[in-house]
């Protein structure tokens, strides 16, 4: 088991990042790419295709019909892989708590790891988080999780 | 003001020489033009020959006092520079309408398809009406106004016996 957590620890040296934002969930990040914050500097990248991506960043409400395309994107990811949740829309569906098209317990579909609150959260929430993430890959069972251990966690 | 809005007068002469219409000048380069819904395909192919040619958007009001859908189609002309709103109403128990497929194409397509999902309207002659942004929808076609979207959410999504989602039932 020792083995098996140094093996995936090398697997995550960097975080890429995969986003799926909707609406005003990507100017929650936003700042992190600019030069003030940088995340770069921590070795967070963005990719484009979640073949790639360590990490799925979900932010903004999810709707009815994303949060199933999320649900493909997080198949596609390699384990081992993290999902972290941004602000109050994505956690409890927010201001949108009474609306009949959004998602309310985002981990009914999908299994989370970190959650962000903040509306938006700072930069420093979501640096603090991918920290976490590092510290998370030990625990990361071999072969990842799956949707059905999503509430036993 | 008929003197300094003469293009806009004009289109209203125009179409009032062959339908029954109630026509308005609502300011410069806009009209307002209503219609009863039997006359609205042959008003829609007549103005299109006039240069109206861009179907910018379809919008459908609902009027539950009254039991009416109102749809509202807005007609830009890029050589009169005019932009013409044709409105009409249908009845609100049995919304079925012709659809404008024949006259714009994939133009008014979407929003056809768009106010199926929305208002539950029924536009003859559209072939694709499958929903755009509602899957698996159960419910009844949430823009209408006696749809009670809280409730229908209390019911979905939520649970009146867990403590944590009292707040959502207050």
């Amino acid at each position: 088991m020792v083995e098996q957590a140094t093996k995936m620890k090398r697997l995550i040296n960097a975080i890429w990042i995969f986003n799926w934002f909707n609406s005003c969930g990507f100017t929650e990040l936003f700042p992190l790419v600019g030069s003030r914050w940088d995340m770069e500097r921590f070795g967070m990248i963005i990719t484009g295709t979640p073949r790639h991506a360590d990490v799925l960043f979900i932010a903004g409400y999810q709707t009815m019909k994303s949060i199933r395309r999320a649900q493909v994107i997080y198949e596609q990811m390699p384990d081992p892989k993290a999902v972290i949740a941004l602000g109050a829309c994505t956690m409890s569906g927010g201001m949108y708590w009474d609306s009949y098209n959004t998602v309310k317990r985002l981990t009914d579909y999908i299994p989370v790891n970190i959650y962000i609150p903040g509306c938006p959260p700072r930069p420093e929430a979501v640096f603090e988080a991918c920290m976490k993430i590092f510290h998370h890959v030990g625990a990361v069972p071999p072969h990842g999780r799956k949707f059905a251990k999503a509430h036993s966690g | 003001m008929a003197e300094i809005l003469l293009k806009e007068v004009k289109v209203i002469e125009e179409i009032s020489a062959k339908f029954k219409i109630d026509g308005k000048v609502q300011r410069e380069r806009r009209v307002w033009v209503t219609i009863d819904k039997d006359n609205l395909i042959a008003l829609c192919n007549f103005v299109k020959e006039l240069g109206f040619e861009h179907l910018s958007a379809i919008s459908v009001t609902d009027w539950p006092q009254e039991g009416r859908f109102e749809l509202t189609y807005h007609l830009w002309s890029y050589s009169e520079k005019i932009l013409l709103t044709i409105k009409t109403k249908i009845d609100r128990a049995n919304p079925i309408v012709d659809s404008v497929v024949p006259v714009w194409q994939e133009n008014a397509q979407i929003h056809e398809r768009e106010f199926h999902e929305l208002f539950g309207v029924e536009f003859e002659g559209n072939e694709d009406l499958a929903p755009l942004f509602l899957e698996d929808w159960d419910g009844p076609p949430p823009f209408r106004k006696d749809f009670d979207w809280r409730e229908y959410t209390r019911q979905k999504y939520y649970n009146k016996e867990n403590e944590r989602e009292q707040a959502y039932y207050d």
